[in-house]
């Protein structure tokens, strides 16, 4: 692998504390190995020299709540009407897509079917497909009737859900071993509802204390971790009681569950899906859902809780992620980035704040804290190269012109565009 | 798309005339103009046109692969080809297919697949995009008789997931599972016609009924599908000959009777011998257990002897034969398919140009396309290889990646040829290079 030695860069560390500075930062095989405060090339020797011209260099984001098998279909039961071997292919282009929208690592949230999320993760690894970093997941854990049970009535039949559905703390171990098994790293357990399911809504809770500590047992045994779905009050607390510590949504609290979250803010992760709920609110009508029907849905209800929630979490300290649910046809893949300008309107994060969020406290929702999530000497070259100012206007970040270069692991999944006053003449 | 102008080019455009320098102009995915240099003017410039300097190079037709197993998976056994799990093994078609295609092979005619809808969602993908490959047929499993190849079951295994073939006994049974692979959207029915020695059943017997057989292209020919066979027998070959079925695989094992019926016939099927693998298998699998005295116990050495025999016949009598190789086992890997066009040469006594000519013109009508595919002609796709060298000269040469210098799908650049620029510069990405992005 060839070194790569970025030059006249403006360093957007990742850390939240420093200010941007001039600098230059050199690439060795899959890591940084030097950052320096000079915009003079670091050593010249035999690495290729990108001259940013001034633009930025922070490093790659990270997407806390990724669906790559959510087919951007307006409804949930599309997701299983593609059939297996069409799901793999499309997963593989949205890892290679999220790639190029600079998350160079994404946390798996759930899959549509047992195995996709483990086969797109180890096809990423081997290098037979592009994709970022990836943390497997299980399909969503649910009880009939909740999230994830798309069954009806008259076709009984389980592959109808992208859901496993379970019943009772044997059933939700025998689930929770099988896709131990198949390796996943997170099993996602769907602990209370969403109003995008009728009877089964956002603020109500589904699962036993006995099936929870089943699944946790289960998951601690085997090192690997357990991720949940909660909107509802209750099912936050719950999620909190059985030490679990990536709780998706969070949208309803009460002072107890902020007290809970507080308590534990050193462990816990919050991703809470912001863009959906924004999207189902105001976005999704050609769909469907016009405003009126939101709300009717319960989606006003939820945004204005989720931000008071949010609001009030990030004043006491909790770490909140983004990562949107992304995935739908009114919440598209590769948008993932606007869930920081939400951020910054909605919940007051300052952009640097919010970039913080997918670069520092990525690289610990990862659980490689030590090694992804910052511009700084020893960690992977996980890299992305912006024209402008992300801090002055977060919402380049998903604007795929801007985004100039993306690498990951020291390689460019995207090369910076060549001098346009350059003349290329093809020869053999 | 922009244009693309290829200048300074030594043309073989798949006519079978020795090549001439001269410019071809891509325009969209099809070929817009051939003009030969050699009759005193310089091409007008185009504008607006990518143009290329071939500085010489050969540019000829895509290849077209006659026998192709995209979920075949370089293992030593056809066991092994159905433990992969069909996550696994989609992604591994995509990637063989990307394969065939950056080694030249613009068509492949899918010969089987694995698991049931492996080819038709590999033809879908490339086509919408989602993923780079060649043009492609998809065919259906191997319809197979119990115990017949492509029976992979074992005794106290019997489910049928065990085996990468559909097996079917009787003419309802076979009705039936034609009918589910032309509902997944197959173009190509495959019927494995004979045995296959490494199985067990050799080569030279046969299975399956003729009303069996019948039924099959009764049935492929009401859903407009085309049938491709598995026969390496006598019997078999005849059988093709006698049910209409159009592409004849291996055809080793052939009698006065089955040439004289194949050569009156001869404009209604084509013959891919996949000669590789009978080489390969009698000489090249050593490290994998079939040593040359395994492989001649098992029939392969009486085999290879009867297939070339047996082709250099149909070549003097006019058959088309074509490359393809079965492509896919440990000793055959993917991508070393051009390998057939040598033994074309070496063995079977081809000229060089017969066997470009098999890879190239013959393939066109192969892929159900005519003279669309195959040619350098106006109007045809823009399917198109530029070689470092004159494989006429030397035909080993389309076996090296690195002599070919681009790959056209489609009017579409798979690979484009290399950069060269005058001011000292280089590629991005060489070594010590300055890239600035547009500032």
């Amino acid at each position: 692998m060839a070194d790569t030695l970025f030059t006249n860069v403006r360093i957007l560390d990742g850390t939240g504390k420093q200010a941007p500075y001039a600098g230059s930062v050199l690439v060795s095989g899959n890591r940084i190995r030097q950052v320096g405060r000079s915009t003079a090339a670091i050593t010249p020797g035999v690495a290729t020299v990108i001259d940013g011209a001034g633009a930025t260099l922070m490093p790659g984001m990270v997407e806390a709540h990724t669906h790559f098998s959510w087919n951007d279909a307006p409804d949930l039961a599309a997701i299983q009407t593609l059939p297996l071997e069409e799901h793999v292919l499309w997963s593989a282009r949205v890892a290679h897509q999220y790639l190029l929208a600079g998350f160079t690592s994404c946390l798996g949230a759930a899959c549509a079917k047992p195995r996709l999320d483990v086969v797109i993760r180890n096809a990423i690894e081997s290098g037979q497909i592009p994709g970022p970093r990836y943390l497997a997941a299980s399909q969503e854990i649910t009880v009939p009737g909740g999230l994830g049970d798309e069954m009806l009535p008259h076709l009984p039949f389980p592959d109808f859900s992208f859901g496993q559905v379970v019943n009772g703390a044997d059933d939700m171990r025998r689930v929770v071993r099988m896709f131990l098994k198949y390796g996943v790293d997170s099993i996602k357990l769907n602990l209370s509802g969403d109003n995008f399911v009728p009877g089964a809504d956002a603020k109500t809770t589904w699962m036993t204390d006995a099936e929870v500590a089943a699944a946790q047992e289960e998951v601690t045994m085997r090192g690997r971790r357990i991720i949940v779905h909660a909107r509802s009050c209750a099912s936050v607390k719950q999620a909190l009681r059985h030490g679990i510590r990536l709780i998706y949504h969070a949208s309803f609290t009460d002072e107890e569950a902020l007290d809970m979250l507080e308590a534990a803010r050193d462990e816990v992760f919050v991703a809470p899906g912001i863009g959906i709920l924004y999207a189902l609110l105001w976005e999704a009508e050609r769909w469907g859902v016009d405003h009126a029907k939101a709300v009717s849905m319960g989606y006003e209800e939820e945004w204005a809780a989720a931000c008071e929630s949010l609001k009030a979490m990030h004043r006491r300290g909790v770490r909140v992620l983004p990562g949107g649910d992304y995935g739908f046809a009114f919440n598209p893949h590769c948008q993932n980035a606007r869930d920081l300008e939400l951020f910054v309107k909605y919940l007051g994060f300052t952009p640097m704040e919010a970039l913080r969020a997918c670069t520092l406290y990525g690289g610990q929702v990862m659980m490689r804290g030590h090694e992804i999530g910052l511009v700084k000497e020893g960690f992977l070259a996980d890299l992305l190269l912006v024209d402008g100012d992300p801090l002055a206007n977060v919402g380049i970040l998903r604007d795929p012109k801007r985004l100039l270069a993306v690498m990951k692991d020291g390689v460019f999944a995207k090369p910076p565009p060549l001098a346009a006053s350059r003349q290329w003449e093809r020869a053999a | 798309m922009a244009d693309v102008h290829f200048t300074n080019v030594r043309v073989f455009d798949g006519g079978g005339e020795t090549p001439f320098t001269g410019d071809v102009l891509v325009s969209g995915n099809r070929i817009a103009r051939v003009a030969r240099a050699d009759r005193g003017q310089r091409p007008p410039p185009v504008a607006g046109a990518t143009v290329i300097d071939g500085a010489g190079a050969f540019l000829m037709p895509g290849m077209v692969e006659a026998h192709t197993h995209f979920s075949w998976n370089d293992q030593p056994s056809l066991d092994s080809i159905q433990r992969m799990p069909p996550e696994e093994h989609i992604l591994w078609c995509a990637q063989v297919a990307r394969q065939y295609l950056d080694m030249g092979w613009t068509s492949c005619v899918g010969a089987a697949t694995a698991k049931p809808r492996l080819d038709v969602v590999i033809r879908n993908a490339i086509n919408d995009g989602t993923i780079v490959g060649p043009r492609y047929i998809a065919a259906s499993q191997e319809i197979t008789v119990p115990g017949g190849l492509g029976d992979t079951t074992a005794p106290h295994l019997p489910q049928h997931e065990f085996a990468f073939g559909a097996i079917v006994s009787g003419a309802e049974e076979m009705r039936r599972c034609v009918r589910m692979f032309a509902k997944y959207g197959v173009d190509q029915l495959k019927i494995n016609l004979s045995g296959e020695s490494i199985t067990g059943m050799p080569s030279e017997m046969s299975q399956f009924t003729d009303e069996e057989i019948a039924t099959c292209v009764d049935e492929a020919k009401r859903w407009g599908k085309r049938v491709a066979a598995h026969a390496r027998s006598t019997w078999s070959i005849k059988a093709c000959v006698r049910h209409g079925i159009q592409v004849i695989y291996h055809a080793s094992f052939t009698d006065t009777e089955s040439l004289d019926l194949l050569e009156a016939a001869k404009f209604d099927h084509f013959v891919a011998p996949g000669l590789a693998w009978l080489i390969n298998t009698c000489h090249h699998a050593s490290q994998w257990g079939l040593t040359p005295e395994v492989t001649r116990r098992m029939g392969y050495h009486r085999e290879l002897e009867a297939a070339v025999e047996s082709m250099k016949a149909m070549r003097r009598r006019g058959i088309r034969i074509l490359p393809g190789g079965d492509y896919g086992f440990a000793w055959t890997p993917h991508g070393t398919n051009a390998k057939d066009l040598e033994t074309f040469v070496r063995v079977l006594g081809m000229s060089p140009m017969e066997a470009l000519l098999s890879a190239t013109a013959w393939g066109g009508p192969m892929m159900g396309h005519g003279k669309e595919i195959g040619y350098i002609r106006e109007g045809c796709f823009a399917d198109l290889l530029l070689v470092d060298g004159d494989p006429l000269t030397d035909i080993t040469l389309l076996q090296h990646r690195e002599r070919i210098l681009a790959v056209m799908k489609d009017g579409v650049f798979h690979r484009a040829p290399p950069l060269r620029s005058p001011g000292g510069t280089t590629r991005y990405g060489a070594p010590a290079s300055v890239t600035r992005w547009a500032a």
